[in-house]
């Protein structure tokens, strides 16, 4: 048996939100944009004037990606002007240093790779996890709100939207080349949901540290072995 | 043929009456996208500057943009265009030949310095010096490299000279490049498509001839004008895309009525370019209008970014030719695998740390 010593609140509310928020913005971006991609409903019967199938999925898709930038937006401000929560803040998270590769984050790697017994602990994201989170969350979201908008803007040229993002267009090698990299890099979320929630659940075994409510809660435990009575 | 003479005094000396010369002058001013006050300013130009001379060569080409251009169908007449921009060397369309005509390009360069205008059609081999497109027993490049020196503007003419095209195409064995990576000091505009339509070349020589400089152009170098907007937001199926009802089969019901080529592989919605607007052999058709989707032959690589007839192009990833969903897919799949096998591994090591602790 094994009995909690310590309770520790590590994602507070506006953490908790932005996660649900942005899980839920990439399912529905995920299936919204693979549809347009790939349009699988049947056609619908009578004057083409008259229906919206296709509208409606891009409609849905550029909504849902407005709510995922504001998200998005929202815990940039909270991670970098709300000073007092030191969990949010990617305070440790320094891949600039070398100091930051160091020992730490090789012994989770080589924890990860059943190199080393003991499962290293941490409160916050461990640096693997931070270096995961900033790879394709961090940076995948930018890439996908910055090609996302370059062809939102295709829809007016020469207006706010196209003005500001359409410089893009000439980076991907034109509108179809812009098209292609959203596609491609889309497939990085699906990848990274299964990595997450499996590494999500193997720690809740393993350390049984209540990571998996945590994002519920908010509160993560600490657990000590007793010895069998 | 004399320079001096204005297009005003060309329209004249044919027989076209000044109802029709101001007609040609406000329509190339409305395709331009020019406000309607600035067409005194466009026809006090056609009648007062002396005709723009042009020399137009030609490199690695299969010469379809010649054959759009000579249908141009306003301005009227083919005729009327040639003479109209004083096309002074065109070696495909010129009577002359040989060591003639290469006098009439030197006598040009040296009367007019800084002032012709040189239009670019084909691209430009630039491999082993140059060797595989000569001209008049000179490399191409070093043709075009001359030309371009003492030229006011350079006109890329077609998805050869403005992107690459097919010579481009992979592996590119003798090195085709488009002007652009050669000529580096000029006002270059790119008039791209397989072939462009004859009517964007008229109105872009018309906006330098009025104005004096090239109209604006795009992220890409294309003039907005023409090339501003998705062949797919003015295509006359864009209620059957939005409806949802699609082609899927050239053999099918849906073909017959015309729905929207999207799933055939239609570039429409990536490609920037007038044919739904202008269209081809005045305003006959264009591909979509006949059935068959958008290639995007305006858009840069679209050579290599086939087939034609998916949506999803196939790319070369770790040496074979694949999709992006096939990546993903594998990518997910592999991810999955990943966690499973992990997850097994994780399972054996703390079943046999229980065993131990026992």
């Amino acid at each position: 048996m094994s009995r909690i010593i310590e309770e520790i609140y590590v994602w507070r509310l506006p953490v908790r939100l932005y996660h649900w928020i942005n899980a839920l913005c990439i399912v529905v971006l995920s299936t919204t944009g693979m549809y347009i991609a790939w349009p699988v409903m049947s056609a619908p019967t009578g004057e083409a004037a008259l229906h919206h199938s296709m509208a409606l999925w891009r409609y849905f898709h550029y909504v849902v990606a407005f709510i995922f930038i504001g998200n998005f937006l929202y815990r940039m401000y909270y991670a970098l002007l709300v000073k007092d929560d030191q969990y949010a803040r990617f305070g440790g998270f320094r891949p600039w240093s070398p100091a930051w590769w160091g020992n730490p984050f090789k012994e989770q790697v080589a924890s990860y790779l059943f190199l080393r017994d003991d499962e290293p602990n941490y409160v916050g994201h461990n640096p693997v996890a931070a270096l995961a989170h900033f790879i394709f969350i961090f940076c995948g979201s930018v890439f996908m709100i910055f090609t996302g908008l370059a062809m939102y803007g295709e829809n007016n040229p020469g207006g706010f939207t196209s003005t500001f993002f359409g410089w893009m267009l000439p980076l991907m090698g034109g509108s179809y080349g812009l098209r292609y990299a959203h596609h491609l890099v889309a497939w990085i979320f699906p990848f990274y949901v299964i990595v997450h929630l499996y590494a999500v659940f193997r720690h809740d075994v393993v350390d049984r540290t209540s990571v998996t409510s945590s994002i519920i809660t908010g509160y993560k435990h600490k657990v000590e072995d007793e010895a069998s009575a | 043929m004399p320079t001096t003479q204005t297009f005003a005094e060309v329209f004249e000396s044919r027989g076209i009456s000044r109802r029709d010369f101001l007609r040609f002058c406000s329509l190339t001013s409305v395709s331009l996208g020019l406000a309607p006050s600035l067409l005194p300013k466009v026809v006090h130009a056609m009648e007062t500057k002396p005709r723009l001379p042009v020399i137009w060569l030609h490199g690695l080409e299969c010469t379809c943009c010649t054959e759009s251009f000579i249908r141009s169908s306003h301005p009227m007449t083919a005729d009327l265009v040639l003479n109209m921009i004083s096309l002074d060397y065109d070696d495909t369309l010129n009577a002359a030949a040989g060591h003639q005509l290469e006098e009439i390009r030197k006598k040009i360069m040296k009367d007019y310095h800084g002032k012709y205008i040189l239009a670019v059609e084909g691209n430009i081999p630039t491999k082993d010096d140059g060797v595989y497109c000569m001209i008049g027993g000179d490399s191409f490049l070093n043709v075009v490299k001359e030309t371009a020196a003492g030229a006011a503007a350079v006109i890329a003419w077609g998805a050869c000279a403005s992107f690459g095209c097919v010579q481009n195409a992979k592996p590119n064995p003798t090195g085709a490049v488009p002007i652009s990576d050669v000529i580096k000091d000029k006002p270059i505009v790119k008039v791209p498509g397989c072939p462009p339509i004859a009517e964007v070349m008229t109105g872009v020589i018309t906006h330098f001839h009025t104005f004096g400089k090239l109209p604006d152009l795009d992220s890409l170098g294309r003039p907005k004008a023409f090339y501003g907007t998705r062949i797919h937001d003015k295509c006359y199926r864009r209620a059957f895309y939005d409806a949802g009802m699609f082609v899927h089969g050239f053999d099918e019901e849906s073909t017959r009525k015309g729905w929207c080529l999207y799933k055939m592989g239609c570039k429409g919605p990536t490609t920037y370019n007038s044919c739904s607007k202008i269209q081809w052999n005045a305003g006959t058709s264009f591909p979509i209008g006949s059935g068959h989707p958008c290639i995007g032959c305006s858009e840069p690589g679209f050579w290599d970014k086939g087939p034609f007839y998916t949506r999803l192009a196939e790319v070369s990833f770790l040496g074979t030719d694949t999709t992006a969903d096939k990546i993903g897919v594998v990518a997910v799949g592999a991810a999955a695998a990943g966690a499973a096998a992990h997850a097994a591994v994780t399972a054996v090591k703390k079943q046999k740390a229980g065993n131990d602790d026992k």
